[in-house]
């Protein structure tokens, strides 16, 4: 039995297709990411498998069960996470860990167990209002964790958060899917997607426009290597780098920033060099990377993921 | 049982702590009531100013300024016929007595004799104790005059209005006032903006019914009702001496009934405001109009007319006039039934209202 499956999911507001038509399994166990740009329909999907909005269309099964249906059995068994993280603002940290306990039967974390997970142990007596974005996102991810979910849904967890934060956040996701629990999570983080999720679903506009392993992704999109720089002062006329031995597709500029992607990394340098010599380009602060999950994203929408 | 518990006490914990709800429901009241009840205490110290000019050089101009000084309220002033009437006019005066020349010997030669009493007619009760006086002293004189027992009683004359002193009238109708404003203040704005900042949602993501959220909710604010009660009735007992006079038991049904009533109102209005900005501007639009038109503060009777349906209107109307028969005994605007019945068919609309429009997201 797949820990959510999703059929044909469908929900508009007005003239805009939030979800339009969307299909996907989550395995029990796995930490599965939707990776997409704001407004992709990440929130709206993610809400409806919570049981927090109908959908004009579709079927949805968490655990099993019917969402239209079950509500309530599936809301004592899942941990949620909103996106706009906000609890009761005068409660402390403490106070809010207690309220929540005290809505689920089953069996429970303490709130001590939750504040030292999350490293909220110098601010348990402090008011949720009070504390900083991180911390309230850490509060909100304890109180996704309190009744011991079998699925733990993450919207945008690491918002916000400073890189120490995140990977700290990360570490904490990683155990509670060790301990059992299938993770859902919605990201538009390129590198959290790529590390933290075994599966990824790229969303654009409402639909799933890829979905396998990160790995896999960049795999079947690139065999090739991409070389970035910045470039000075005259920009070189379309088409300059399209020439260049072992390039493979046109280049993308963005502003001074230009992509070029190759199979032979080492001759597209060697051309890169000659070009330079002969005062036709001049380049800053170039390197070399493998392509990532957003050059997936570039090449399957033409967009970068945070525009 | 367990849930519903811990609920009620982080919602008491979170009302508590917010200082928004808390003055507009316990501070804001008492202050009130220790502001009007300072304003009206000084009431039995209110005194007349009276002129008296004697142009008579005989005993009855004398004999009355007497009279005159030995009435507590009265503060008598001696003088030109000409400057006291100037007074008058310019309202330093509430009255002038003239007692002109010849009068005496008119008395004593058996003849009538004029005394021009000029007052300000809108204060009736200044000339009608100087009337009362200036009769008794001329026919103390006349007594004397004929050779009979020659003294003249002077009577303090007292006013016996109403028993109910203004802050006996007051108390009740800031009972009402606050249970309104836990309605208007300490329940629209709360709840948008546990709405505005999804902690509703949230809350909805939880096995956690709407029933018990609400229940939760309106039974934390019928305590609060019953806090603002015993404020207000030991604050009215201990500064200002309100004795209260009828059923505890039946106050604290009206107090329950007034607050559910506007809980509900609050609970309606919420559905309306999507900013805090805008409910808080939408709660004083309320609070206002019924705060000044429901007979709160001073008696309805007093209104024009033409405001009167607005006034019979208004819920706090019954509520107020229901609290201040039961409390001290005041003389009722409409029979305690009729109040009742109003304020149950306001719970009624309100709770309808409140749950065909309240919004949880």
């Amino acid at each position: 039995m797949s820990a959510i499956e999703v059929q044909d999911l469908k929900k508009a507001y007005g003239a805009t297709k939030a979800v339009d038509g969307v299909s996907f399994a989550v395995g029990q166990g796995e930490i599965f990411g939707m990776l997409g740009p704001n407004g992709a329909g990440k929130t709206t999907t993610t809400e409806i498998l919570e049981g927090l909005r109908l959908p004009d269309s579709g079927a949805v099964w968490v655990l099993g069960m019917d969402v239209a249906r079950e509500p309530q059995k599936i809301k004592e068994r899942i941990g949620v996470q909103l996106q706009t993280t906000a609890l009761y603002p005068r409660l402390t940290v403490r106070e809010v860990l207690d309220l929540f306990a005290a809505f689920y039967r089953g069996e429970k974390h303490s709130a001590g167990e939750l504040i030292e997970m999350l490293n909220l142990g110098e601010k348990q007596h402090t008011r949720s209002m009070d504390l900083s974005g991180g911390q309230r996102q850490r509060l909100s991810v304890a109180l996704a964790l309190i009744n011991k979910p079998e699925i733990l849904f993450l919207d945008e967890p690491t918002t916000g958060l400073d890189p120490q934060a995140r990977r700290s956040l990360w570490a904490v996701i990683r155990a509670v899917n060790r301990g059992g629990a299938t993770v859902f999570l919605t990201t538009h983080y390129m590198d959290e997607a790529e590390t933290l999720c075994q599966r990824v679903a790229v969303v654009d506009r409402g639909r799933i426009i890829a979905l396998d392993s990160p790995q896999e992704l960049i795999r079947q999109s690139f065999q090739e290597t991409a070389i970035e720089f910045d470039q000075k002062g005259a920009k070189a006329p379309e088409g300059t780098f399209r020439g260049l031995k072992g390039v493979t597709r046109p280049a993308v500029r963005e502003n001074g920033h230009v992509t070029i992607y190759t199979e032979n990394a080492a001759l597209t340098l060697g051309g890169l060099t000659d070009l330079a010599e002969a005062g036709k380009i001049q380049f800053d602060d170039l390197h070399l990377r493998r392509a990532t999950l957003e050059d997936v994203f570039l090449k399957l929408t033409g967009k970068r993921i945070r525009e | 049982m367990k849930t519903f518990l811990t609920l009620y006490v982080s919602n008491l914990k979170e009302f508590s702590r917010n200082r928004f709800a808390m003055f507009w429901t316990i501070a804001f009241p008492v202050f009130f009531m220790l502001l009007f009840g300072i304003i009206f205490s000084g009431e039995s110290d209110t005194s007349y100013k009276v002129g008296v000019a004697v142009e008579d050089e005989g005993r009855i101009g004398s004999a009355l300024t007497q009279a005159f000084e030995e009435v507590e309220i009265l503060k008598v002033m001696e003088g030109q016929q000409d400057d006291l009437l100037a007074k008058l006019k310019h309202g330093d005066l509430n009255a002038v007595v003239v007692v002109p020349d010849g009068v005496t010997a008119a008395v004593m030669s058996g003849k009538t004799a004029d005394i021009r009493v000029h007052y300000d007619p809108s204060i009736q009760i200044t000339a009608q104790i100087l009337l009362t006086i200036v009769e008794k002293v001329l026919g103390g004189v006349e007594q004397g005059l004929s050779g009979r027992t020659a003294l003249f009683a002077i009577q303090t004359v007292t006013i016996t209005a109403s028993s109910l002193r203004t802050i006996d009238f007051l108390v009740p109708g800031i009972l009402a006032m606050a249970l309104m404003q836990l309605g208007i203040f300490a329940t629209a704005p709360p709840l948008v903006q546990l709405r505005e900042q999804q902690v509703l949602r949230r809350l909805g993501a939880t096995p956690l019914t709407r029933t018990m959220l609400l229940a939760a909710q309106v039974s934390l604010r019928i305590t609060v009702g019953l806090v603002q009660t015993a404020l207000i009735i030991l604050v009215g007992a201990q500064v200002f001496q309100v004795q209260i006079v009828g059923n505890l038991l039946l106050l604290a049904g009206f107090v329950v009934l007034g607050a559910l009533s506007f809980v509900c109102l609050g609970y309606f209005m919420s559905a309306w405001g999507k900013t805090q900005e805008g409910i808080n501007g939408a709660s004083q639009f309320i609070n206002f109009p019924m705060m000044f038109l429901s007979g709160l503060f001073f008696p309805v009777d007093t209104m024009p007319k033409w405001i009167r349906p607005v006034v019979d209107a208004m819920p706090l109307t019954y509520l107020a006039d229901a609290l201040r028969q039961i409390m001290v005994g005041a003389t009722p605007l409409h029979p305690l039934a009729t109040d009742l019945l109003v304020l149950v068919a306001w719970l009624v609309i309100c709770a309808f209202l409140a749950v065909k429009f309240f919004r949880w997201e």
